[in-house]
């Protein structure tokens, strides 16, 4: 078996949902040895499924199964005494600490990072919460979506004339879960240059703000600000997704496809692909800026040759023409694409209650140290383990916080 | 307590990327203290150098006055070789001997027809961490494909669960994948970093970009093989929230996000707008009537936030405890109190353009230091002589590479620049009319409070 980047860092996670746990997801799969602790109740992202026909288990929740890959689990009430004493014991064995909660809820609990540091000056403590630890907003409740609404991506996605869209599949969450797991390898890195723990606040709208293309920027830089419109890039058009004859494609001509000052005399790659050589003199070919504003007359112009063809006849022709041109595929054909499997992407993880499902696999391939995707625990199987071998807890320790409702 | 040195301090980044996602992912290294040394060459500059002139004037050196080039590369030093020539590729080399981490974003098989192919690399330098970004990886029947920014959220599955309920598949307002790919490449460095701090081994990264945001469709995936369906485009709903949506509010395209989980949150928003009696409602009273229900809530919950402002909606519903966000502009993002509490835009003083602002790229904020730009964006080439000399260079050698061509600070730009620098093809007030921009405010400098001195 391949050597684990971070098999020496040791994380207690308390966060639930989708940002932290990603977070730990993605330290787990490097390897480090994650210590879910779920409230008695379960991680709510047990209750968020899907399930399979739609019978609710907390054991087959698919977004749990995805997002708590390689961990170990147990059960603790963290906000009541005798749960933040057993937790405070985890905490004196782990490198990092991670919390998915508003810095209110985190200190009445007696678990930010003031209340920790004296006690355990070398602990990291990371804490996502939906606009940070600080500041006005430091109490408002949020999600994917209030993320995204903040970060200026959402106004400008979406037509003109109807409300802003949020980009599919909680992406504030996943943002804020991949900072979080970026502020956490910085701080263990300053950690082992420097020794001292440190407290890494994320906040799930600066997570996403930070993805910003150049909203900001234009207005920064020139005053101006950018309104919805079709979801388009300010820069030309078509950068597209683009009806054709058995779906879509993404229709990107790129930098070479259209005639330039410096090519006009040969014929363009979107000529070529549309099977007509009179447009390389079209005043809409030739104007990247009036092409723009006149994108209906354009659409025009394509629609003949899209309509009739398929999308893997039109992305091939243009990719073989030198045009970054994509393919638009859903879950399924994801699933079954022959460029991810050659490349092993999708991962087969048995589960014990759950079964066999393809999980999305390393985000990145690592040569030494791979990512390996183990299965999700179920709920409270490290109870045992952790509390009563590793830290010591007798049976009868077990049966009372159990009985109390702390585990 | 508050420490000068930043966690990557010491460590000296190789930086071959361009465009979006690999400067983004090299712009998060250098602000943990990396000292990141970018490359262009004279024939091919980076072409977001044109991207977003400054005031979109049409001035001498367009190339230095790109904010889309700016807010990715400051705190990066730059030098202006020509790879095509070989003593291009000697300085490379000669930089990686003392670099510890080489990143860089060509499509596959560029970097070996420059000899820095990976193994080749590790033959200069055993332990260095070498990354490569591109848009569908580095093997692969796809690995030849063109891939821009705006064609690889497509095909992350990302677009078919964006759009409006019964409408055609949406791309993000900008390139989503490639800042998301930019931010995992640099966790991939760090936790590279921590394995060769442990064992002294370095390694090989290749990121897809395409791979990188699949996990996004996290639950699409399940869906589909759990149940064979396909989740349907929803414009702003959520199978976790109802109601969930993006209410409009008073002025013009003013805009405000609100989400209830559960029962107790709709409780709240209810009360909060006086509508307690909601909760007895029997269209609305349980998750599953709200789902069944929503066009009818949606549009209730609109008349209420049509009549006040965005702003006004989120704190009053904040207040009573419901998640609530107004949608923002570039402008009002700049101009946001949270932000400004928290720094989220650092103000650095760029050479010709003066104080201009910067979003930060790490989104994380720690006690012990801060990740605020050192140092401006490079001008074209702005470097050249400093690194040069670092490496050992004498001023003799320096000038005869200057002038083979081999080292430059200008590109050799075959139009004009007035062509290069107009980002918009059109003068503005075309796009305003056609509802592009909002508006060109000449007095913005003013209203960001970053007015004065250095812009030339």
């Amino acid at each position: 078996m391949a050597d684990r980047a971070l098999a020496d860092v040791r994380v207690v996670d308390i966060s639930q949902g989708i940002a932290g746990p990603y977070a730990t997801k993605l330290l787990a799969d490097a390897g480090a040895s994650v210590t879910k602790v779920e409230p008695p109740g379960g991680d709510y992202s047990r209750r968020l499924g899907p399930f399979p026909g739609d019978v609710p288990d907390p054991e087959q929740s698919g977004m749990f199964l995805h997002l708590n890959t390689g961990k170990r689990s147990i059960t603790l009430d963290v906000s009541v005494p005798s749960g933040h004493v057993v937790l405070k014991k985890l905490l004196a064995k782990a490198d990092v600490f991670v919390a998915g909660e508003r810095a209110s809820t985190l200190a009445s609990w007696g678990l930010s990072y003031d209340d920790l540091e004296g006690e355990f000056p070398e602990l990291i403590v990371a804490q996502v919460s939906p606009f940070g630890a600080t500041g006005p907003y430091a109490d408002y409740d949020g999600n994917s979506l209030t993320a995204m609404a903040m970060s200026t991506i959402m106004y400008n996605t979406g037509e003109p004339d109807r409300e802003p869209l949020t980009t599919g599949g909680a992406p504030g969450e996943y943002l804020a879960g991949v900072h979080l797991w970026l502020g956490i390898l910085a701080a263990l890195e300053n950690r082992a240059k420097r020794g001292g723990g440190d407290h890494v606040d994320v906040a799930m709208t600066e997570a996403a703000a930070a993805a910003d293309e150049y909203n900001t920027a234009m207005y920064g830089f020139q005053g101006a600000v950018r309104r919805r419109y079709y979801s388009r890039h300010i820069f030309g058009y078509p950068q597209d997704i683009v009806p054709c004859a058995d779906g879509y494609v993404v229709m990107i001509p790129g930098a070479g496809g259209f005639p330039t000052p410096l090519t006009k005399d040969t014929l363009s790659p979107m000529a070529l692909l549309l099977e007509q050589p009179e447009l390389n003199e079209h005043p809409l070919f030739l104007s990247a800026g009036e092409r723009m504003l006149q994108w209906r007359e354009f659409d025009e112009l394509i629609r003949p040759y899209m309509s009739t063809h398929t999308a893997a006849e039109i992305v091939m022709t243009a990719q073989a023409l030198r045009m970054p041109f994509a393919f638009v595929p859903n879950a399924a054909d994801l699933l079954s694409d022959e460029h991810l499997e050659q490349r092993e992407f999708f991962v087969r993880v048995k589960h014990a209650k759950a079964g066999e499902y393809a999980h999305a696999g390393a985000p990145f391939k690592m040569s030494e140290t791979p990512l390996a995707v183990g299965p999700a625990p179920e709920r409270g199987a490290a109870n045992a383990d952790v509390l009563g071998k590793e830290l010591g807890y007798s049976d009868d320790d077990l049966r009372i916080l159990s009985d109390q409702g702390v585990i | 307590m508050t420490q000068h040195e930043l966690p990557l301090e010491g460590i000296r980044v190789v930086d071959l990327t361009h465009v979006f996602a690999g400067p983004t992912c090299t712009r998060i290294l250098a602000d943990l203290g990396a000292d990141v040394i970018r490359f262009e060459s004279p024939n091919r500059m980076d072409v977001t150098r044109n991207l977003i002139i400054t005031d979109n004037d049409g001035l001498d050196h367009p190339w230095h006055r790109a904010s889309y080039f700016v807010i990715r590369n400051a705190n990066k030093r730059e030098m202006v070789l020509d790879l095509a020539k070989p003593e291009g590729i000697a300085i490379v080399k000669k930089l990686i001997e003392g670099a510890d981490v080489l990143a860089e974003s060509f499509t596959p098989r560029v970097m070996e027809n420059f000899g820095l192919g990976y193994e080749q690399v590790k033959q200069i330098k055993p332990d260095i961490i070498m990354i490569s970004l591109s848009g569908y990886g580095q093997f692969g029947p796809m690995r030849d494909f063109g891939a821009y920014g705006m064609g690889l959220e497509p095909a992350s599955g990302i677009s078919s669960i964006t759009g409006y309920a019964g409408g055609p598949p949406m791309r993000s307002g900008l390139s989503f994948t490639d800042p998301y790919s930019g931010f995992m490449g640099a966790g991939a460095i760090l936790t590279a970093l921590a394995y060769r701090r442990r064992t002294g081994k370095g390694q090989y990264i290749d990121l897809s970009e395409q791979e990188a945001a699949i996990p996004i469709m996290g639950r699409a995936l399940f869906e589909y093989q759990m149940n064979q369906r396909l989740p349907d485009r929803a414009g702003n709903r959520s199978p976790w929230a109802a109601p969930q949506g993006c209410y409009r509010c008073a002025g013009d395209d003013r805009w405000v996000a609100i989400s209830c989980v559960n029962d107790a949150e709709f409780e709240r928003l209810a009360g909060a707008m006086g509508h307690a009696e909601w909760v007895t409602d029997e269209r609305y009273a349980t998750v599953l009537a709200r789902h069944e229900h929503h066009d009818e809530l949606d549009a209730a919950i609109s008349e209420w936030t049509s009549q006040r402002d965005h702003y006004d909606v989120m704190h009053t519903l904040q207040a009573a405890g419901v998640k609530a966000a107004a949608v923002l502009d570039g402008k009002e993002a700049l101009l946001d109190p949270q932000f400004a509490a928290r720094k989220q835009f650092d103000v650095i003083e760029q050479p010709l353009l003066g104080k201009r602002p910067l979003h930060k790229h790490v989104a994380a904020r720690f006690r012990r230091f801060e990740t605020a730009p050192r140092r401006p964006a490079p001008l074209f080439g702005e470097h050249n002589d400093e690194v040069l000399r670092e490496v050992g260079y004498s001023d003799e050698e320096i000038a005869t590479l200057k002038e083979s061509g081999v080292v430059a600070d200008a590109p050799n730009v075959p139009v004009p620049g007035q062509f290069l620098s107009m980002a918009l093809k059109l003068p503005y007030d075309r796009y305003v009319e056609a509802g592009i921009l909002q508006a060109v405010e000449p007095d913005y400098r003013e209203q960001l409070g970053i007015a004065g001195d250095g812009a030339k």
